[in-house]
């Protein structure tokens, strides 16, 4: 089965058309996605402008990413799971739409971010913390992050016009 | 007043916005990044409030780190909510979901600001009491409750 032949058969799945038929689960689970961008997103973005310098500055990097990361895997849980109820009940117009792919390989950039930030950077934290001086790659990662999650949301509300 | 929302809604540069096929797309956009910082600058402060989170930081000090990029995001939600409700003035007055929105707008607001008053009591690692987890909770209550009436206007 070709990928777009499989996301024709996901729509016509009885959970996705169970959502589709509903008068307000689509709109329930839609809102959830969107209410959980402050808790998912919206902590990742405040870990990022730590590593930029532009705000919690004076306290423990590491200390933050566990207080942020506990939050947001719950965020992201909720996330995934709403996001990937909502591409089930419209995945054959997802799948040729622009906005929708450009998300996709979005989300593939940020996982590979996170990896890189974790393998090179995760377990020297506690040095910067002593040292006051975040690293130029850290840096970097963190400027990365708050750009494609920006893009993320553009492209996620952007998909919706097209459907 | 109705004929100058009127006339805003139908001059030249407002058509542009409303109907072009990017115009809405992006004020929505903006609006949505807004409403991530925004919400998420609360969510850190409601809920270091109830003791959840951030403990080695004291209140006063988590809220000057939060505090411009909360103004920035909700200059955002603001500038962008204004210049879609000026596009359509009839829909947004006749829907009930943005009356209630504008309503816990101004309750949240004027909420999260009397609980900002009170914050020098908590120092860094101190334990909430029973009335800030209450607090903590009918902030982030009325917050999200903003977001969810936002979201209705568009289904109701």
């Amino acid at each position: 089965m070709s990928l777009l032949g499989w996301c024709q058969w996901l729509e016509q799945t009885p959970l996705a058309t169970a959502i589709s038929e509903s008068v307000w689960l689509f709109p329930l689970i839609e809102g959830t996605h969107i209410m959980a961008l402050p808790l998912s997103v919206g902590l990742m973005v405040m870990f990022d402008l730590r590593l930029l310098g532009l705000a919690f500055k004076n306290g423990s990097t590491a200390r933050l990413m566990g207080d942020v990361v506990r939050w947001s895997k719950l965020g992201f849980a909720v996330m995934f799971t709403t996001g990937g109820l909502l591409f089930m009940t419209q995945a054959g117009k997802a799948y040729g739409n622009a906005f929708f792919r450009a998300k996709l390989i979005f989300l593939v950039m940020l996982g590979l971010n996170a990896l890189v930030y974790h393998a090179i950077f995760y377990s020297r934290m506690a040095e910067w913390d002593a040292s006051g001086q975040t690293p130029l790659g850290a840096r970097l990662c963190g400027a990365l992050s708050l750009v494609v999650w920006i893009g993320v949301i553009i492209c996620g509300r952007t998909m919706a016009y097209q459907f | 007043m109705t004929s100058l929302l009127l006339w805003i809604s139908n001059a030249r540069w407002m058509v542009y916005i409303r109907d072009s096929s990017f115009g809405m797309p992006a004020l929505q956009s903006v609006h949505l990044v807004g409403l991530t910082m925004l919400l998420a600058t609360m969510l850190v402060l409601n809920l270091r409030l109830a003791g959840l989170t951030m403990m080695d930081w004291s209140l006063p000090s988590l809220e000057r780190q939060l505090r411009p990029w909360a103004l920035g995001a909700i200059a955002m939600v603001i500038a962008s909510g204004i210049i879609m409700f000026l596009g359509n003035p009839a829909k947004y007055l006749a829907s009930y979901p943005f009356l209630f929105k504008m309503t816990a707008l101004s309750l949240a607001i004027l909420f999260q600001v009397r609980v900002l008053r009170r914050l020098p009591v908590a120092e860094a690692g101190s334990r909430p009491r029973r009335t800030d987890v209450v607090v903590a909770a009918l902030a982030l209550t009325l917050w999200f409750a903003v977001g969810w009436a936002g979201r209705a206007i568009a289904f109701v």
